[in-house]
């Protein structure tokens, strides 16, 4: 990127100069891996590069409270012009001095963007002593960051173009050489949601795996299965046992058919994006039929039990007035039987005696 | 078990002893019948995923299950009247457990409607209304309490069902639970067996043939020359819907029943819409089953007081319009205290008002027609309940507020309660008049060979104004004294 600053406007050069800058070029565009060399009556690299990404997405995520004016370095405005069709993404962290626990802020990217990364830093001190640094993870950065100070806030801006998984990762602002206060910046693809809890079936059922992407677009899913303790893709050899389907593209569906216990375990799934690839997983529990029907035949024969205890209570009781007789008087023998059975409490009212008996 | 109208009344209720034993069995079985539909939603966001359908679609077996469960009254009464209560229950408990086991293997969502929707609703019908009827059987002193812890059932049952459900899921997949939940209902089959008829048990077939013999000459005349719509009401009693209490009962019901669902059922959403997460939104349900909880008994004991017993008509309505009132100040409730309180007022409403529902019913109608009564009166009642909470789900989708739902349910369940308010200021003097003109007649006619056994005697005490005389039937007989 620092090669480009020697190109910046060219003039009708005189010849020598011409082709030095003509080999430069040549060069410089070798080093970026373009292969061929245009004349110099436009930016050959820009050009290039921009048809070469003008397929990519805009994204502009705008968290920032001010916008700081910058005087802005020609780094910047040659990657701002190279990737003019990526989106502009601009992330914000705000430190104070008090504060000395290290600030995190976790960005999901799926596609190719611009990322601006802002760390902004109040502190009643000097501004201009205190010192900036970038790191990318334990790596120092040394360019395509800017400084500026605002009354009492100073404000530091990273830029990246982050076009494959290599401009993934942590990227931390760092105010101070002793006392250092820490912003960081996660850049991930987004997260796959499979499934937390096992999921339960049977022996010679079959089941359906999903796993669920909430707003993004993967280009690509694949399954796993863990034998031992190794991924082993599953479904790429089209079969009836594994079939994986979805109906949308930010979800997966794999469905297993004719489970056996050999089919117990966790399940990835993995979907691919330009930027990387994120996994989910699901934990399936092949049961055989006996486990509930063991359950099942319990809970029948206490069932059993328990009516063929009470309906022979009942006939025990009632053998027991049967000598009572029966005939017209059921009446009286209703209450005899009550009276007998009804061992515990009597106290019901009887005042129908006397007109019931007189039926 | 209750002959058929037209045959010698019934025994004297016992109320206690054995009476308390039958009163945990239809504990259990007004539990499963009404705690069960709602308990089984649980599953429903997983089987969704399963059977590859929409939510709406699966959510459909919790209303049939429901809809059949009310529709099946009739049956289960005409049952009732002619079997007695303990078979029709453990014929319930056998069905609900053959319609789960069967659920367990369905492969389409179409079968689950069939086995879970269909057959478990039947069962679970013939569990509610022979429930209801032996504890009317069992009980006439104490029968607002029995009634009360009967039906204190309903929120046990649901607080316990759903977390159980949740582990069942968790440990044995929805195939396994749905088998083990066939088992545990087949302990409607114990509460059956609990349930013993008040007659023994020998004399009700003699008294099928002898109560034919047994009964005067103009009751012979009258079942040579049965009619078609005799003999039906000898199984149903249709005759109820010349009854003036009844029809006052029902009507104010069918309105209640339209605005008294779906106040539960949205108020977890409600809750959610106003910013308050899933977790103390479902705590609010279960303070408001908490409170119903022993709001139920409570209520029982207080309906029985001497103080209301005779005046439980008018209770019921006071119990509605409390529950009205609650959801017209629903809306006033802007943070999560005053929504606690709203859940525990509406606790409170909604347990009393059904601690008396169908103690009401059996004070209007008598114990002897109450199971006729209370299939007539669910099966009309099936559509209220099941119209309710999708209009009110309409409403919230039209008017894109909560709150014109609740002050819409409130107003629904207030016209109901001033309806049967009224209504029952009505009855209550008709009745009184009619008791004063049948002393002066019954004084005038002592050779009138009024065969009933507990005849409206003013001097004793009874209350069950019932005459066995079949189509016949004195609009006027009501319980009005202890």
């Amino acid at each position: 990127m620092r090669a480009l600053q020697g190109l910046r406007g060219p003039r009708a050069p005189a010849l020598p100069l011409f082709l030095l800058c003509f080999l430069a070029a040549v060069r410089r565009s070798l080093e970026d891996g373009l292969s061929t060399a245009a004349p110099f009556t436009s930016l050959p690299v820009q050009e290039e590069i921009t048809t070469k990404y003008s397929n990519l997405s805009s994204e502009s995520h705008n968290i920032s409270v001010t916008a700081a004016p910058y005087t802005s370095l020609p780094v910047q405005e040659e990657m701002m012009t190279k990737y003019s069709n990526l989106s502009l993404e601009s992330h914000n962290i705000s430190m104070t001095e008090q504060s000395n626990m290290p600030v995190e802020k976790n960005i999901t990217l799926e596609r190719p963007s611009n990322v601006e990364l802002t760390c902004q830093f109040t502190t009643s001190g000097d501004l201009n002593s205190v010192n900036v640094t970038w790191k990318k993870g334990d790596k120092l950065l040394e360019d395509n960051y800017l400084v500026n100070a605002t009354g009492s806030i100073l404000y530091t801006q990273y830029r990246v173009a982050v076009i494959g998984s290599k401009q993934m990762g942590s990227y931390s602002c760092f105010f101070g050489e002793k006392k250092q206060h820490r912003g960081t910046f996660n850049l991930k693809v987004p997260e796959i949601n499979g499934k937390n809890k096992p999921l339960i079936t049977y022996v010679g059922d079959s089941v359906v795996l999903m796993c669920k992407c909430q707003d993004c677009l993967p280009l690509n899913w694949t399954w796993y299965g863990v034998n031992g303790s190794v991924q082993v893709p599953i479904g790429v050899p089209v079969n009836d046992k594994y079939v994986i389907s979805g109906k949308h593209a930010n979800e997966t569906r794999l469905k297993i058919t004719q489970l056996s216990e050999d089919d117990q375990g966790t399940y990835w799934c993995h979907a691919i994006f330009e930027l990387g690839e994120s996994e989910g997983h699901v934990e399936l529990v092949v049961l055989s039929y006996l486990v509930p029907l063991k359950a099942f035949c319990a809970i029948v024969a206490e069932v059993v039990l328990l009516v063929t205890a009470i309906l022979l209570f009942e006939m025990y009781t009632q053998k027991k007035k049967k000598p009572s007789g029966d005939g017209k008087e059921f009446e009286q023998g209703e209450q005899m039987k009550l009276d007998d059975s009804n061992g515990i409490e009597n106290s019901g009212p009887r005042h129908r005696k006397n007109e019931s008996v007189g039926q | 078990m209750p002959p058929p109208g037209g045959t010698p009344p019934l025994h004297p209720p016992p109320d206690g002893g054995w009476g308390w034993v039958v009163v945990g069995a239809a504990f259990i079985s007004i539990g499963f019948s009404y705690a069960f539909p709602k308990a089984v939603t649980v599953f429903f966001k997983e089987i969704q995923l399963i059977f590859n359908t929409t939510y709406s679609e699966i959510a459909w077996i919790s209303s049939t299950m429901l809809a059949v469960m009310y529709a099946g009254g009739p049956i289960s009464s005409v049952l009732v009247n002619k079997y007695g209560s303990r078979p029709v229950v453990m014929v319930g408990g056998l069905l609900c457990c053959l319609g789960m086991v069967s659920a367990s293997y369905s492969t389409n969502v179409v079968e689950l409607y069939l086995t879970m929707g269909f057959i478990c609703g039947i069962g679970l019908a013939f569990n509610l209304q022979p429930a209801l009827t032996i504890v009317g059987k069992y009980f006439y002193k104490k029968r607002p309490v029995a009634n009360g812890l009967a039906m204190a059932g309903s929120p046990v049952f649901l607080s316990t069902l759903a977390p159980f459900n949740q582990f069942l899921f968790n440990t044995y997949g929805w195939k396994g639970s749905f088998m083990i939940l066939g088992g545990l209902l087949l302990n409607c089959c114990v509460a059956g067996s609990l349930m013993r008829p008040v007659e023994p048990k020998a004399s009700t077939e003699s008294k099928n043939k002898v109560g034919v013999r047994e009964t005067d000459s103009s009751m012979k005349k009258r079942q040579k020359q049965l009619s078609v719509w005799e003999k039906i009401n000898k199984y149903l009693d249709f005759s109820l819907f010349k009854h003036r209490g009844f029809l006052i009962y029902l009507s104010g019901n069918v309105i209640m029943f339209l605005g008294f669902f779906a106040p539960v059922i949205f108020l977890a959403p409600y809750a959610k819409d106003k910013g308050i997460d899933e977790y103390s939104a479902a705590f609010l349900l279960s303070v408001m089953a908490f409170v119903d909880m022993f709001a139920r008994p409570s209520v029982g004991l207080i309906a029985n007081s001497k103080l209301i017993r005779p005046r439980i008509q008018y209770f019921f309505s006071f119990a509605v319009m409390f529950t009205g009132v609650c959801h017209l100040l629903c809306p006033l409730a802007e943070d999560y205290t005053s929504l606690v309180v709203y859940a525990v007022f509406f606790g409170l409403g909604f347990g009393s008002v059904s601690s008396v529902l169908f103690e009401t019913l059996m004070d209007l109608v008598g114990a002897q027609r109450f199971s006729s009564a209370v299939g007539l009166v669910t099966v009309v009642e099936c559509c209220p309940v099941l119209l309710g909470p999708p209009l009110a789900g309409k409403l919230v989708d039209e008017t894109g507020q909560y709150k014109y739902m609740y002050l819409a349910c409130g107003a629904i369940v207030v016209i109901a309660s001033v309806w049967l308010l009224i209504g029952n200021a009505i009855n209550y003097r008709l009745l009184a008049r009619e008791k004063k003109k049948n002393i002066h007649t019954k004084e005038s006619q002592e050779t009138e060979p009024l065969k009933t056994s507990q005849s409206p005697n003013v001097n004793i005490k009874s209350g069950e104004t019932e005459t066995w005389k079949g189509a016949e039937v004195n609009p006027s007989e009501r319980e009005t004294n202890i």
